[in-house]
Formats: C-alpha cells, structure tokens, sequence
C-alpha cells in the first residue's frame, strides 16, 4: 500500500437533533477499494456526500492526495459518481453521458468520442453509444453510468449503493464487474452498501458504519472472524447466542472452554457469539458424550446444510456443516452439539 | 394488440363529442377567415383586405415591436424562473408555498391596478420606452409559466440530475444549462409558449400604459375597415399560431422511460 489518497478527520455533520456523523476518521489508500456498510440511517450515504463534496461538514476535513477539499465545490474535486437511482441525463446518448465529464473540461469532441467508446467497451455496452437511457435497462444504464463516473480518470470513485435498484442477477454480475473495472483502473474507491455480501465480496477492506461511527474497519475475512463488537458481528453474517460463564481468562460455552474476547464484565454469566459454522454437531451414535439437543430442522443447500437445533427448553441454534457430514441428522434426531476450538466474542447478558 | 378497444358505441359517442368540440371551435375560425376573404367591391374572394393592411408602413413596425416585446418578456420569464423553481424544488424551502401563492397574483389583480401601479412605482428610466411591457408580460405570464415549469421539475429526478452534473465537473449554470433545462424541455417550451402567445395577444396593459404595439395598432386600423380589420385578427391568429408550431417542431421533448429493454 502507497500513501494514503484520500483521508478523513473528525469529520461530523449533524442534522437538527441527530448527529449524522460522529467524528469519522478514514484513511484509504491509492486503489483501494472500501465498503462502507450498515444499516440505514447509519450515516455512511452521508459521509459519502460530504466525500463528493454535495454536503457540508460542520466539522473535520476530508483531503485528497494531502491536499485539503474541504472548501472545495463538487465539480471541482475530480471524483467520479454513481447514484442509486438512475441518474443518466435522458436528453443524451449513452456516448454522450459518458463524454460529459470531458466535455466539461472541455476536451475535444474528437477524443471525447473516443474515450466514451472506450469506456462503453469497458463495461460491455460496445454497441450501446447512440441509445438513450430510456432504450437501456436497468443493468445497463448503470454501467454507462460507470463508465461516465471513469472517464474522466477521477482521483476518487463514489458508488452510492448502486446495484440496490437491480434485480439480483444483474446484481451480482455489475457487483463483479465495478470490482474488476476498479482493479483494472486502480481507481481509489469508496462503495456504499447496506448489503453486507455485496460488501464482503468486492472490498479491500470494510469499513461497518453504526449510528455516525465506524464500528470497524478491516479486510472482510477479519469483519467476519473477529468482529470487534456486539453490532459488528450481529450485522455481518448469521451469529449464535449463547449463555456463556467466564472461568479465569476462558469461556465455557455449551460445555466447552474457548478462549474469549470480552466486550463485558470480567465475571459470571454473559452470551458468547458463536458463528453457524463454529457449532459441532454430532450424531448419537458417533459420540459417546452425552446428547443434549434435538434437531428441528434440516435443510439441505446443495454444498452445506443448514441445522436448526434446540437445546434445552429456549435455546434454539443455527448450525452449518458440509453436506456430507449432516447425514443422519434429521429433523427429530438427537445430538450432541459443542463449539469448536477457537476465540469468541462474550457481551453482556 | 396491447391498444384498448372501446365498445363501438362509446366510440359514436366519442366522435360525436369531437365533431361537436371542433365545429365549437373550427366553425367561428372558417367564417372569420371567409369572411376576411371577401372583396365586395369585385364580389369574389381575394387576399385585398390583407394587402391592404400589410402595404402600410406600420405593419412590419408594431410586427416587429410586438416579436420583441415577446421574446424578451420570454427571456426574462425563464432566466428569473428556471434557477428560482429549481431551487424551490432541491431546498423544499418553506418559501415554496409562498411563491406559488405570488404567482398566482397578475390572475387575481386587475390589470388596471397593475398598470396604475407600474407607472408609479417603476424608475422612471425604466418607462421610457415601450421595454417596461415585456417585465409586464413577464409577471402576467407568470402564473401558467410558474405551474409549467414546476410541474416539469417535479417530473425529472431533479437532485440527482444535478448532483450527477456536478460531480462530474458542472457548475450550478452548466448543470441547469446542460442538465436540467433540456430534460425538460418540452415543459421549458409550453412555457415559452404561453408567454409568447401572451404577450403578442396583450391589449389591455398596453393600452393603459399608452405604449403602441401590434395588438393597439390593429384596433387602430380595424376602425376604419371592418373587412381589413377581420382580415388582420386572422392574420395576427395564424401567424402566431405557425410561429408556435414551428418552435414546436424545430425542439422536440425527449421521452422517458425506465427499463425498456431487459439485460
């Protein structure tokens, strides 16, 4: 990783009575590529506006290459943007949209032309240069819009969630597509998401927004693994809650003593959070432990299968094993579940 | 295939009411312009009376006055009004409700206080000449054109257009310019067209405020031949009536439409 191209420090917005953003530090570095993920109203549309320059701090700064923008307006800061909705000007072509960020830097129709069939074919859409927006799907038109967000080369690419509006094909195909196009370009870029898989999929690194703040930012696979709070993991993939005991620097969960990570107090009982696929399940006749849940639920999802098991009276778990490895645990069959060897996150009951 | 049929009897209805509609409205036009067209001195039909009002020297004057007065009260229309209305409608500013109520005003004031109170409170080099009608066209055009244009904005994912034209390098003038006007462009037009059609039409306030102007100068003329005088209302009639078309034609409206073509 070079020197970090595009930094944010202390930087809040409030709106009336709500604080937006609560003092957001971010740095990322050039060609990276970051999700900004959470739940709406988390302020991640937010910190991306304030980004692009379409909204105000009321404090902390955001800087591009080391150089204040802060005070900069939108159409000076060369960064490159795709909306959720829609956002192509119906009036013009496809190769038109794209050359409109040339044309305002007043770049020759010549080279506007051909850079815009290049982008075109950049994204796929080779054919597509002299149809409206309104002779395009949605897919496509979202791909036009990226090719005009790249056109110009921006130091900064911004995607405000802009597969949301796509039906989940076209989804997962344009999700692959910005992450090569970004790759390609070695465009520094900062995607908006509420969609934790679309955001674990194509990101460096994500950043989990949560009421103004970051909750974390890491590589996915570390969001995933070590979640640094309660809301991280409960955001981020399917998380089990389980009644837990501290016992000296360990956890004893489901009779079982894992090492932990506390988020609360150091004694007594509290709920450790342990993933689907952390949960072992055994059948009762290949373990000479004693059973102690019944398994609800079985369904098979090709490669995995999925269990729902309860112990106890109230305690229901999800559990995630190879397909193979479930057979015989069928709805109504005992078991003997425990968790695997590894480190957990413990919260307050 | 896709085409609603209607029943054949609500069909007979529907083109009874349309032949019904248009005689309402073709019927007086035809007699007006057979009219024009009778020269009772030879007792056949010609194009006299026309030429008798064109051969004045006043004619192309108060034609040319009136086409100026026109596109200048257009002018000033929509440069004051595009920017207001884009604003009101990305601000959602309380003072939209105000300015709706504003526009609304030049149909309730009669036209006499808006002349009384033009000439008292206007600058005085504001009257010198016959420029101080075109802001007043402008105000009386304000009420269709406020409804048009803002009916035009709210039509289009104006934000978004704007914010997309900014980020992309666009000022605020380029990105209305560019952006914004020509996607409404049909409704930026009927608004051009309503206060051209206007201000070539206005009478009342001319007359009050003394100006001369087409409209003063036909009534002038019409009061010394009544067959010339038909014979210029038809001509001043179609004549704007061609010059809207031709605008018309000349900027066609841009049509919108969300997935049309699947992936």
């Amino acid at each position: 990783m070079t020197s970090s191209t595009l930094t944010l420090r202390g930087v809040t917005r409030r709106f009336k009575d709500t604080v937006a953003l609560d003092s957001i530090d971010l740095d990322v570095s050039q060609g990276e590529l970051v999700a900004l993920l959470g739940p709406s109203g988390c302020g991640k549309t937010t910190a991306l506006r304030i980004i692009a320059g379409l909204d105000r701090p009321d404090s902390g700064f955001v800087s591009v290459g080391g150089k204040d923008v802060s005070r900069m307006s939108a159409s000076k800061r060369n960064m490159g943007m795709v909306f959720q909705s829609y956002s192509l000007f119906p009036n013009m072509t496809a190769a038109e949209n794209v050359g409109f960020g040339l044309e305002m830097r007043f770049v020759k129709r010549r080279t506007r032309n051909m850079r815009a069939a290049e982008l075109l074919e950049m994204v796929g859409l080779p054919d597509h240069a002299k149809r409206f927006p309104h002779q395009l799907s949605g897919g496509q038109q979202q791909r036009v819009a990226l090719a005009r967000a790249l056109a110009f080369e921006p130091d900064v690419l911004l995607l405000d969630e802009p597969l949301s509006a796509l039906d989940a094909q076209v989804r997962a195909n344009l999700r692959d597509e910005i992450r090569r196009l970004q790759l390609e370009t070695h465009t520094t870029t900062i995607f908006v998401t509420h969609d934790q898989e679309e955001a674990m999929a194509i990101s460096d690194r994500v950043a989990v927004m949560n009421q103004g703040k970051i909750a974390q930012i890491a590589p996915p696979a570390e969001i995933y693994n070590s979640p640094s709070d309660e809301f991280v993991a409960g955001f981020v993939g399917q998380m089990n809650r389980i009644p837990a005991e501290v016992v000296g620097d360990k956890l004893r969960v489901l009779e079982t003593l894992v090492d932990r990570r506390m988020h609360a107090p150091a004694t007594g009982a509290v709920i450790a959070l342990v993933r689907p696929e952390n949960l072992v399940v055994e059948r009762a006749d290949r373990t000479s432990n004693p059973l102690n849940a019944v398994v609800e639920a079985s369904v098979f999802l090709g490669p995995l299968t999925k269990l729902t098991l309860r112990v106890g009276d109230n305690l229901r778990l999800t559990a995630v094993m190879p397909g193979g490895a479930a057979v015989g645990l069928h709805a109504g069959a005992s078991a003997r579940v425990y968790v695997q060897n590894g480190t957990y996150l413990a919260v307050e009951k | 295939m896709a085409k609603v049929k209607f029943p054949r009897r609500s069909q007979l209805v529907l083109g009874l009411t349309l032949v019904v509609a248009s005689t309402y409205v073709v019927l007086p036009l035809a007699s007006a312009t057979e009219f024009s067209l009778r020269q009772p001195a030879k007792k056949n039909y010609g194009l006299d009376n026309f030429s008798w009002f064109m051969g004045d020297p006043d004619f192309v004057k108060y034609l040319l006055i009136s086409l100026g007065l026109a596109a200048y009260s257009a002018l000033i229309l929509l440069v004051v009004l595009v920017p207001t209305t884009v604003w009101l409608n990305l601000s959602g500013s309380r003072f939209r409700r105000m300015v709706e109520f504003l526009s609304l005003l030049p149909l309730v004031v009669p036209v006499v206080a808006l002349a009384i109170g033009a000439q008292t409170s206007l600058p005085e080099f504001a009257q010198t000449d016959e420029t101080v009608l075109a802001y007043m066209f402008a105000v009386l055009a304000l009420p269709y054109a406020y409804r048009t244009l803002d009916t035009g904005l709210r039509s289009i994912p104006l934000g978004t257009l704007i914010e997309a034209a900014r980020s992309l390098g666009a000022g605020w003038v380029r990105a209305i310019l560019r952006a914004v006007i020509p996607a409404i462009r049909g409704t930026v037009l009927n608004a051009l067209f309503m206060t051209l059609a206007l201000s070539l039409g206005e009478f009342t306030l001319t007359s009050l405020l003394h100006w001369d102007t087409f409209t003063t100068w036909v009534t002038t003329m019409s009061q010394s031949n009544i067959l010339g005088a038909i014979a210029l209302s038809m001509f001043s009639l179609y004549a704007v009536f061609a010059l809207l078309l031709a605008i018309g034609f000349a900027v066609r409206q841009p049509k919108f439409h969300e997935n049309s073509e699947e992936e």
